[in-house]
């Protein structure tokens, strides 16, 4: 498969220059070098900006509603889990209206890669602050300061337990296909969190600004310790990127295969509904 | 006689639950039909109260509520609570321990204040006392059966708690057999076995019913009273390599189960009112999405928490209108365990073919109540799966074809050449979002169009009753048990009444209403609920029905199902009025 075969029938819709075309170019490359099927891969997404996504590929698509591309990929997964299943949306989304979910996906471990798309702000609403925007922020809602304090995504993540927890930015294309090729490739939940200005209505977070304040984690960072990479996660004076931590344990769809096991264990035969009616006999 | 009434009571923790339930399946295995009620509180220890009726009878029954034969007590007030319930000559069982002087009552009742705790211990006297009532029917020999019930409920404990209930009843039974002097009646009743039925709760047919229509993905969150089909279906769904998600509250369980329907699995979930106020804008997607799923709501008593055990129908409204925008599904309404598992069989059967949400809408007096089902023939279930089109390579697939029917062929994830995006935004027939007026239009009415498709499918609304009576009942759910009984009653006083009882209330059946009206005089829709919502749903959308036809309602929102005595009494007062009223324009005629 080439990236331009998960080219969908409508042309992306996001304004030029927007920090979604590099994740969506990404993530087609991406798919391409592990040779994804159209028909065995899904993209499921909520409501916003970066939710768009699904109409813009050529695979199956779910453009649910807000806030709730999670469940409906973990569900999808669970029902068929052969399925790539790939859960996209933005910090909106997944933070605020859908924040839910994310701890809970999280701590589940469905085999799915979670890419959220984060421009620190609402834009398809034509801006509004959002769980990320920065405290003292101003917009038509918060015309005289935004004062709650800012949520720290990565940390969450690894907070809740995430099985591979990364960070990308829209600046960095090459190192986006990395995250998203190595969070694809993982067996579990992967969370990758990509900064992805958005250059109509947050003018303080601009690829200028964010390439000034990332930096590479260091290249010894041990990927298995949790807590080491919380302290990355946490560091005031600059913003991380890369694969931040790492684990490999059984899959939510492993751990139901157990279940089925052990439903199954009195009986020599397939179970059939006639066995299953006898309890009411 | 044909049918008895026992009922047990007592305080939450008591044990009530477990010797009714060991009780109902002890006779329905026996091979007698019985139907039961059950009422407890939130609390699992506490001051609340419990009560489990049981009918058992030789013919199949509608209602286990309303006075009884046989009342046993383990505590004191639920004595005087139950006291005018109490058929005359019919029997109280209280325990002498616990009061040792029983107030004086005018009822004409036969009491035995029995120490149940000296034939058994403080844990089992729910044990000896369905021993002594065992004894007391001791024609309907249920001692071998109701022993073999002791062990299968207990299987899972130790071997001397099983000992001790088995011992608890044996003592219970040779009390009442050979030391109670009897002043009753009861020794000489008889009933003929009927053969082999199935017992099961509401909840449970529900259960079962998703199984056999080929459900295999239920995701839920717990809540009262529908937590049962969860808990059934955690242990049954994996057992056919099927899976139960318990998920982090009930907006993720519908779409948990809505990503599972686009995966091409039959998908459910079942709730109660807060849930289902929760799940609305999902149901929405569903509609729009034209994604089958079926969402079973055991109704309680709302709004807000309300009261999580106690039953209502006041979910209707909720059901039909409570998601915004033009939104297309199909509600079902059961009426029985029976048809818990009937309709059940629809709702997957409807959802797969029109691609629509369907809301079942049991309650709380009909999920946890466990009675008999007749045989099940497996075999000739009729299943229906999504119609899929037939794609090869280079076909333009458009998911959302707008064909006569209104119903367009589905892929499912997984399906060769027809990968396609949903969504919850209008779109044309190929799945591309658009805000266009034209196509609003166009797909509103094709989404509709399947509903119309879907009316000339639905099976008649039945009727009960003479075809000739001037009085008609419209009754839906759980309520029709009391409005038949109610209707024989009435024929025992001349009074004919005729009823009819839709299991489809949306799209709603007016032609069947239509139909039914015709030749009344009166119609009364009887629900349980304060603001009528079946009756100003169809007096509003039957536009027919304000011509000339009185619609009356009886309504009740105590948190108790009706009682068929309650609803006699109803059909006595408006013969009444209509008796009165015809004499008037009789004597008018006459005097011009």
């Amino acid at each position: 498969m080439e990236a331009n075969d998960y080219k969908g029938k409508v042309k992306p819709s996001w304004c030029p220059g927007c920090g979604n075309h590099a994740v969506l170019m990404s993530l087609r490359k991406a798919m391409a070098t592990l040779d994804y099927q159209t028909h065995e891969t899904a993209i499921v997404s909520g409501i916003g900006c970066s939710s768009r996504f699904p109409f813009f590929m050529s695979t199956y698509g779910f453009h649910t509603i807000h806030g709730r591309a999670l469940p409906v990929a973990i569900g999808l997964k669970q029902a068929k889990p052969e399925t790539k299943v790939i859960a996209v949306g933005g910090d909106g989304d997944g933070l605020s209206i859908g924040g839910n979910h994310f701890i809970h996906a999280s701590r589940k471990n469905p085999n799915i890669t979670y890419i959220m798309m984060d421009n620190e702000i609402y834009a398809l609403t034509k801006g509004q602050c959002s769980p990320t925007s920065r405290t003292g922020t101003t917009t038509k809602c918060n015309p005289y300061a935004w004062t709650a304090d800012r949520i720290n995504p990565v940390l969450m993540a690894l907070s809740f337990n995430a099985s591979f927890v990364a960070r990308g930015h829209s600046g960095n294309i090459k190192q986006l296909e990395e995250l998203i090729l190595k969070g694809l490739e993982h067996k579990g939940f992967s969370f990758i969190h990509v900064i992805s200005p958005c250059i109509q209505y947050n003018k303080v977070s601009s690829y200028e600004k964010i390439k000034e304040i990332v930096k590479d984690l260091p290249e010894n960072h041990d990927t298995t310790d949790r807590a080491n990479a919380m302290k990355y996660a946490f560091a005031p004076e600059g913003l991380y990127t890369g694969i931040f931590y790492k684990d490999n344990r059984p899959t939510y769809e492993e751990r139901y295969q157990e279940i089925i096991k052990k439903a199954k264990q009195n009986y020599t035969n397939d179970v059939t509904l006639e066995d299953i009616m006898k309890q009411f006999q | 006689m044909k049918d008895l009434r026992i009922k047990i009571s007592g305080t939450s923790g008591q044990g009530i639950i477990s010797a009714g339930d060991i009780l109902s399946y002890a006779t329905a295995r026996k091979g007698y039909y019985v139907t039961t009620y059950r009422a407890f509180p939130s609390e699992i220890r506490g001051d609340g109260k419990c009560y489990y009726t049981l009918r058992i009878s030789e013919e199949k029954t509608l209602t286990a509520t309303g006075d009884s034969d046989i009342l046993i007590c383990l505590d004191e007030d639920t004595i005087y609570e139950g006291l005018d319930t109490i058929k005359d000559d019919g029997i109280l069982i209280y325990d002498k321990d616990i009061v040792p002087e029983l107030k004086k009552t005018n009822k004409n009742i036969i009491t035995y204040g029995i120490s149940l705790k000296s034939l058994g211990n403080e844990r089992a006297r729910n044990m000896v006392a369905l021993g002594i009532v065992v004894g007391l029917l001791k024609n309907l020999h249920l001692e071998e059966q109701i022993l073999k019930d002791i062990e299968l409920r207990y299987k899972a404990k130790a071997q001397e708690v099983i000992d001790s209930n088995k011992n608890a009843l044996n003592s219970g039974f040779k009390y009442a057999l050979e030391k109670l002097k009897r002043k009753d009646n009861y020794e000489c009743v008889k009933m003929e076995s009927t053969g082999a039925k199935l017992i099961m709760s509401g909840n449970e047919a529900i259960g079962f019913a998703a199984l056999c229509a080929g459900c295999r993905l239920f995701a839920g969150y717990p809540i009262t009273p529908a937590t049962e089909i969860m808990e059934w279906l955690a242990k049954e769904l994996p057992k056919l390599g099927g899976k139960m998600i318990q998920c982090e509250d009930e907006i993720a369980a519908i779409n948990y189960a809505l990503g599972s329907s686009f995966a091409g699995v039959k998908s459910m979930t079942a709730t109660s009112g807060p849930g289902l106020s929760l799940m609305q804008e999902a149901i929405g997607l569903a509609s729009m999405a034209e994604l089958p799923i079926v969402i079973a709501d055991v109704q309680r008593s709302g709004p807000s928490t309300g009261m999580p055990t106690k039953t209502e129908q006041s979910d209707l409204f909720a059901a039909l209108y409570g998601t915004h925008g033009d939104c297309p599904k199909i509600v079902l309404a059961p009426m029985n365990v029976e048809d818990c598992f009937y309709q059940t069989i629809n709702a997957f059967n409807f959802a797969e073919q029109y691609q629509v949400p369907v809301i079942i809408l049991s309650d709380a007096s009909l999920g946890p109540r466990r009675e008999c089902v007749d045989l099940i023939d497996l075999k000739k279930l009729k299943i229906i799966d999504r119609t899929k089109p037939k794609l090869k390579k280079g076909d333009i697939y458009n998911r959302y074809e707008d064909t006569q029917t209104g119903i367009s062929p589905i892929t499912s994830v997984g399906d060769k050449y027809g990968e396609h995006t949903i969504t919850g935004l209008e779109h044309t027939i190929s799945n591309a979002p658009t805000p266009s007026p034209e196509v609003h239009k166009q797909m509103t009415e094709k989404r509709f169009r399947k509903l119309e498709t879907a009316t000339t499918k639905f099976s008649k609304a039945k009727t009960y009753g003479s075809d000739d009576a001037s009085i008609g009942i419209i009754s839906w759910g759980s309520t029709s048990g009391a409005v038949f009984e109610a209707i024989d009653k009435a024929k025992k006083k001349n009074i004919k009444v005729q009823a009819l009882y839709p299991r489809t209330l949306y799209p709603l059946p007016t032609t069947w209403i239509k139909d039914f009206i015709k030749n009344k005089e009166v119609i009364i829709v009887i629900e349980a609920n304060y603001n009528a919502q079946f009756k100003s749903t169809i007096v509003e959308r039957c536009t027919h029905i304000n011509r000339g036809t009185e619609v009356l309602e009886f309504l009740k929102y105590d948190g108790t199902p009706f009682f068929p005595e309650e609803i006699l009494e109803e059909i006595e007062k408006v013969d009444k009025i209509q008796k009165e009223k015809n004499e008037i324009s009789t004597n008018k005629h006459t005097h011009f």
